[in-house]
């Protein structure tokens, strides 16, 4: 297994409350993590210190493609992405007022280091364009391509925030409860598309998630937390079948 | 179908659908456009001063709203770097002339100043722009907005304190123009119409320079940083960076729009530099809509006529702010785009005239005219029954 992200006694605390207590993990170029556990268990704060939005306490962060591993702990959001490391949001983040293919523009222009660009003009530029339409058609989006993302339906939006997360080519990618507020349909939807895209994409996903059946539908690995620290981590039958997380999941949820 | 087409109107439309079809490209509309300008030259030089003074202001809030409807930072201290501009013109036409007069020979001497005062100006306004523009766009919203406003006041107080005698205080630097002589033809930079024909061969370059900004790939980035900001940050924009290249740009076609108006109203004005005017690109903007890249120039359009209109009413003039107010609630309240928005939709309703024209003649387009103007007020009795109400009802927004 060659690693592509690492964590060392990765440790957040707000005032007495400790959020992520000294996670250390690493996470393989080959296989689709899942990362689960009760709510309140540390997801979205681990998430944002792997993502540059939070300080961590204390700790490491490394990211890399092939074992090359570099230090990313202290990297604001926008250094983090570039190196490699891409997310989506629980809650969908796109930019609501542009087009989809504007939407996916903005990231293709950051990936290729072109955000200085005065010159070209960014509906008539075909380099760009190219590389748009192709993502586009990756992600189902092809017919939406002049949408205004205001009018899309939440599963499209979701498909639009991969669209955009894939966009700058990332080492690692953040699923952050790709399912969240989706009917069965669009959910089975996103689920093979996720499937589609690791067999595409040179890419390790990375995925949290609530619906226990797209947790053991899509990952080769599950790793627990609970209380801000890994409870359990391996195989997904092995993992669901350990008592400690049937009670760590009734006993905060009961 | 052949009595209608005796009809002008119905002529007039033919002969227009026609001429889109049969290659009234966008080149030659640019043509008409260009013809129209020429034309307002002719007018009566009250007019043509107007006229100069909407096309500065229209590319002062255009350069504003850079800033405010395409990266989504409101400034409201704006106004420091159009007195930079006015500024920087008047200290090098009242210092440098004679100076440049005795290098290169007085003929052409005032149109030479003027363009070296310019570039001064501007590159001044540059050199103030980034430090000023790296400490604000450390903060958000509101914060931003105070932070630029108490930049702009700060600016002001320095003018009126007249360093060194540099500003001549709460007076203002009169800037004269002078007349510049070319091959033995006289030139009057200050003639009205002279000025126009200046202040347009800056002003059209400089919005089509903005137009293009806005559609690059600059531009698209600035858009995301408006509508989330995290989530560009998220994408690898560095957010914080790119703010303060657009505050730079911003600032320096501000400049240009500054050095502009003091040639035209003769005077750098610690005026320019007050709070006051750091609200004429705002209500312009917000008049003429900020989403719509025609927005600020509609808004200023609608600013300085409504203004003049007002001016021939004395008894109206003394509550001009009044009616400002007035028609600010008024665009706030009910259209959402602001004038030029309003603009589209009435282009979208002219179109559904004309289609039911074509569908029943006359009375089919009449029935339609009475049946949307009874929705429109059906809508606005709604509207005002629901002020006051936190939430407006649906179905009310059109």
């Amino acid at each position: 297994m060659t690693t592509v992200l690492k964590t060392e006694e990765l440790r957040k605390q707000f005032g007495d409350l400790v959020a992520v207590d000294d996670v250390s993990l690493e996470i393989g170029g080959e296989e689709i993590t899942s990362i689960i556990g009760p709510n309140g268990a540390g997801k979205t704060t681990f998430y944002n210190l792997l993502t540059g939005v939070l300080e961590p306490s204390s700790g490491s962060i490394w990211l890399g493609k092939e074992g090359d591993l570099r230090e990313i702990t202290d990297d604001p959001p926008h250094e983090v992405a570039r190196n490699g490391l891409s997310r989506s949001y629980q809650i969908t983040n796109i930019f609501e007022g542009l087009t989809v293919r504007e939407n996916v523009q903005v990231a293709r222009i950051t990936h290729e280091g072109r955000t200085f660009d005065f010159r070209s003009r960014a509906a008539k530029d075909e380099e760009l364009n190219e590389d748009v339409d192709e993502l586009l058609a990756l992600t189902n989006l092809t017919e939406l391509a002049e949408t205004p993302c205001e009018t899309l339906s939440h599963g499209e939006k979701r498909n639009v925030e991969i669209a955009l997360a894939l966009a700058i080519e990332p080492t690692v990618f953040l699923l952050d409860e790709p399912t969240a507020g989706m009917n069965p349909t669009e959910t089975r939807e996103i689920v093979s598309l996720i499937r589609e895209l690791d067999e595409d994409i040179d890419a390790t996903f990375v995925v949290t998630e609530h619906n226990m059946d797209v947790v053991t539908d899509i990952s080769d690995r599950i790793v627990v937390l609970a209380e801000g620290a890994v409870l359990a981590d391996g195989e997904p039958r092995e993992v669901l079948s350990d008592e400690r997380v049937t009670e760590a999941y009734l006993g905060s949820e009961a | 179908m052949s009595i209608r087409d005796e009809s002008i109107g119905d002529r007039i439309g033919t002969f227009g659908r026609e001429a889109i079809r049969n290659g009234w490209t966008r080149e030659r509309f640019v043509l008409l456009g260009l013809l129209g300008l020429v034309l307002v030259s002719l007018g009566p030089p009250f007019q043509v001063y107007l006229f100069t003074e909407f096309l500065i202001i229209a590319l002062f809030a255009l350069a504003f709203n850079l800033l405010y409807g395409y990266t989504g930072l409101l400034s409201f201290g704006h106004a420091m770097f159009y007195a930079g501009g006015s500024y920087g013109l008047a200290i090098v036409l009242r210092d440098l002339q004679p100076h440049i007069a005795d290098t290169i020979g007085s003929g052409i001497a005032p149109l030479v100043t003027f363009v070296i005062g310019g570039l001064i100006a501007v590159v001044g306004v540059l050199l103030l722009a980034i430090p000023i523009g790296w400490l604000s766009v450390r903060l958000e919203e509101i914060y931003f907005a105070l932070i630029t406003l108490a930049f702009g006041m700060l600016v002001y107080s320095f003018i009126i304190q007249n360093p060194q005698g540099l500003t001549n205080g709460t007076d203002g630097i009169i800037v004269t123009l002078g007349i510049t002589e070319i091959g033995g033809t006289e030139l009057r930079l200050g003639d009205r119409q002279t000025y126009y024909f200046l202040t347009l061969a800056v002003v059209l370059p400089s919005i089509y320079a903005i137009w293009r900004i806005v559609h690059s790939p600059f531009g698209t980035i600035c858009k995301s940083i408006r509508e989330s900001p995290d989530r560009a940050a998220a994408l690898g924009v560095n957010v914080t960076h790119h703010r303060w290249m657009t505050f730079i740009v911003s600032a320096v076609f501000v400049a240009i729009s500054g050095v502009l108006i003091a040639g035209l109203a003769n005077v750098a004005s610690p005026y320019h530099s007050h709070w006051t005017t750091s609200a004429i690109p705002v209500i312009a903007t917000v008049i003429g809509g900020a989403t719509y890249f025609s927005g600020p120039i509609v808004g200023a359009f609608v600013y300085l006529y409504v203004r003049w209109g007002i001016s021939r009413y004395p008894v109206l003039e003394a509550y001009w702010e009044f009616f400002f107010g007035v028609m600010l609630i008024v665009v706030v309240l009910y259209f959402k785009g602001g004038a030029a928005g309003g603009l589209v939709l009435l282009q979208a309703w002219l179109l559904d005239v004309r289609t039911a024209y074509e569908r029943g003649g006359t009375s089919e387009a009449w029935a339609f005219v009475r049946e949307s103007a009874a929705e429109k007020q059906r809508n606005l009795s709604a509207r005002l029954s629901n002020l006051g109400r936190s939430e407006p009802s649906e179905g009310a927004e059109r």
